[in-house]
Formats: C-alpha cells, structure tokens, sequence
C-alpha cells in the first residue's frame, strides 16, 4: 500500500486535493491527517486570543497621520530631508489610504482640507499619548485652565459648562498649520474629546455638512476613527474631536458661551 | 499583521515594533505595491524583511537558530509518540504554550507553518512571501507542523496529558 505522500497531505489541508479513497483503508494516513489537521485548527485558536494593544494602532495612525501632513506639495518642497521626499503626494495619499484600510480607519485624501482634519485627529491623538504628557497641563479647574491659555495664546477661550458627567482633563498647546493653537480635553460619559480653538474658518477645515441646531451654526465631519463638528464663535473656530458621536459633540459644542474670549 | 509579528518575535513588545516598523517600511515603499495583487501577502513579505533586519541589527539570528535546532534534534527522539485523541490532548495546551511551542522552531520553518496553518494563505502566496519555491513551502510546511506536533506530544507526556496515549 503506497501511503499519501507530504506534498499529498499538504495539498489535501488546503483543499486542493479531493481526500483520497486510500484513507478509507489507511489508518495511519487518517491519523496523520487528522493530526495535522488538529494541530492547525489548534494553533488558530491559540492566535485568535493575541490581539494588539489599542496603543498600538494608535500610535501607528499617529505616525502615518504625521506622513500624511508631512507630505503634503508644499510642505514636502520646504522639508526637502523628509524620509520620503521621493514618494510623489498622490502616491503617498494612497499609501496612507491602503496603510488606514488595513488598521480600521477611514479615508485619507490629498486636499488640504483633508490634512487639516487629519492635523486636528492629530492633535487629540497627542493630547490622549502618554508619549506627550510631558506637554500636556493635567488641570480640571476651567479658572486656572483659561489663565493658563491666557499667559500662552493672549486669550482664554470659551469652555463649555461641565456638568452631566462631563470634566475638564487639561490643556495643551500645539501647532496647527504652522500656528500655535489651544486645545482643551474634557472627559465624557461617551469617551474622550478634544476641543481645539483655531482661527481658521470652518469651510476651510474641511468640514462638510452644514447644519444648525439650538440657533448656532455647526459644520461636521469625520476622519480616521474620529468625528468632528465645528462652531465658530466670534473670531474663532472651536473643533470637538473624539470617537464620539456627531450629536453629542454638537451637544458639547452647544455648552460654549459664546462672549467669554478674553 | 500583528499575529505574524508575534509569532515572528515571541515577545509582545517585539511585535509592537515590528508591527510599527512594518507598517512604516510599507508606507515607505508603497510604489512597489502593484495595484490588484494581494496586499496581506505584500506586507507579510515586509514584516518578514524587517524581521530579518531587526535581528541583523541585534545580530542574534544565528544564535537563535542553533539552538532551535538544537532543542529540535533533541525532541525528534520522541516521534513515536501517539495519541488516539489529539484534539483533546492539544485542549491541554493553554494557547501561550501552543504559541511559545511555535515560536521554538527555526524561523524559517515556523513562518512558513503560520501563514499556511493559522493565516491561511496558500502555497503560491506564502512562496511569494518567503521568496522560496512552492515545493519548498510545502517541505517546510510539513516538516514545521512534524516537529511542532514533536514537541507538544513531548511536552504532553512530561506533564501527564492525557488524550488516549496508544
């Protein structure tokens, strides 16, 4: 009797071969086979409990968020010792595309608008890392948070009223399209959320739809995990970014008084 | 992606970094996707460079896989081990063993055996990752489970799991 060869019980694990009658008769090649079989089943299951910190996929949208500001025309002629100098734009924006499919995220496009939303998912990214708390002013109390904005922006802006299980977490200060911009987090019963205060108008940052609500105007929008909406306020644009609901951004967003610049 | 790196690296930090490192390099090299092709089996062929060069770097490959293959010659004594259940005796192996014990083959073994086994890739494709030959795949394959089947079998019968030893 010629037993089922290596290449034979390979083929016939991947499906590409029908089993053979010999193994009707063959117990030693039905015990190997059914061993083989046990043993690669086994191993899926064992790989199925190994899951990545969530950290990780942060840290890895950080880094390619960064790429993707990073490589916009303008910026990649003035950063001339970028990494990837040679990758033309449109096929780094595929890059990060594909690179933001494969880790759960959405869409990346090359426009302007686009990177100055994935600029604001950057910032909330950097106000959630451990990696930049060294820059981050862990303070819950709005006085001492708007003297804090005042002594490094030259105004407190408007912080929203924090009650329903709502708390201010702390501030910090970053660039935004070359400028220095304040960013406040408040904690949330539905998550996280960054709101970061710009002068750029809304239609400028990308953000699509338009709507009003409790007699303001709002604009939306969306990037990578994130959810997005905007309000202007006098001279300013509050954006509120989180993994959170557009409705309950806007309700945040809905809690700022409107004549508090100082 | 992660999966692979840990099964590469054993250690979950090591996988962190090479998960970054290889979602980097891809981004880096992203002209060299050809669009349609299969693009898991792009950058497990990345994560497996990066691999390489990560050990480079450390310059422990050779190291490592002397003594793989030293605990590998070792254990092939146990080959006559069998076992009429060998569903319920693997159930034994809480899913860290089973992993470790995968991580203790030689790398070149072990990669090949995790594409086709837990990722499910085929031949034509793992062959493309490894840059080796079908046939050698499914040498490797074999050869891999064999052994691994070696030392869980090995390994059961040092700690008295049972599962109809015959």
């Amino acid at each position: 009797m010629n037993h089922l060869t290596e290449e034979q019980f390979e083929d016939i694990m991947q499906g590409l071969l029908p089993e053979p009658e010999h193994l009707t008769d063959c117990d030693l090649c039905r015990e190997l086979l059914a061993e083989k079989k046990a043993i690669a089943n086994r191993m899926r299951s064992a790989f199925d409990s190994v899951k990545p910190d969530k950290r990780l996929a942060n840290n890895i949208r950080m880094q390619l968020t960064d790429k993707a500001v990073s490589e916009q025309p303008q910026s990649a002629r003035r950063l001339s010792n970028i990494r990837f100098k040679r990758m033309a734009w449109p096929a780094a924006a595929a890059a990060v595309l594909v690179m933001a499919v494969i880790l759960g995220v959405y869409v990346i496009s090359p426009s302007s608008a686009m990177a100055a939303r994935a600029e604001l998912v950057k910032i909330h990214n950097h106000n959630l890392s451990t990696d930049h708390e060294h820059e981050f002013y862990s303070e819950a109390d709005p006085v001492k948070l708007a003297e804090y904005f005042k002594s490094k922006l030259g105004f407190s802006p408007s912080m929203p009223i924090t009650d329903q299980g709502m708390a201010l977490r702390g501030c910090c200060v970053r660039h935004f399209r070359g400028q220095v911009v304040g960013s406040y987090v408040v904690d949330t019963p539905q998550g996280i959320m960054s709101v970061i205060v710009v002068t750029d108008k809304p239609e400028t940052l990308g953000m699509g739809g338009k709507f009003e609500c409790q007699g303001r105007v709002f604009w939306k929008s969306s990037f990578a995990k994130c959810d997005m909406v905007t309000v202007r306020l006098g001279d300013y644009s509050y954006c509120a970014v989180g993994e959170i609901s557009h409705e309950y951004l806007t309700e945040l967003l809905s809690r700022l008084m409107p004549d508090t610049h100082q | 992606m992660y999966r692979a790196a840990v099964a590469m690296c054993g250690d979950r930090d090591d996988a962190d970094d090479l998960t970054q490192a290889t979602f980097l390099k891809a981004f880096e090299r992203f002209e060299s996707f050809e669009k349609g092709t299969n693009c898991k089996a792009w950058l497990l062929s990345i994560l497996r460079n990066k691999w390489i060069d990560l050990m480079r770097h450390r310059n422990t490959v050779g190291q490592i896989l002397q003594i793989d293959e030293n605990i590998v010659a070792g254990q092939e004594q146990n080959d006559e081990i069998k076992y009429s259940n060998c569903e319920d005796l693997l159930a034994n192996f809480s899913d860290e063993q089973i992993i470790k014990a995968l991580r203790s083959l030689p790398a070149e073994q072990r990669f090949p055996l995790f594409l086709v086994d837990v990722e499910q890739l085929s031949h034509e494709d793992v062959a493309e990752i490894m840059d080796m030959p079908i046939g050698t795949v499914k040498s490797r394959t074999s050869r891999a489970r064999a052994i691994l089947r070696t030392k869980l079998f090995s390994h059961a019968k040092e700690m008295g799991f049972t599962g109809g030893e015959r």
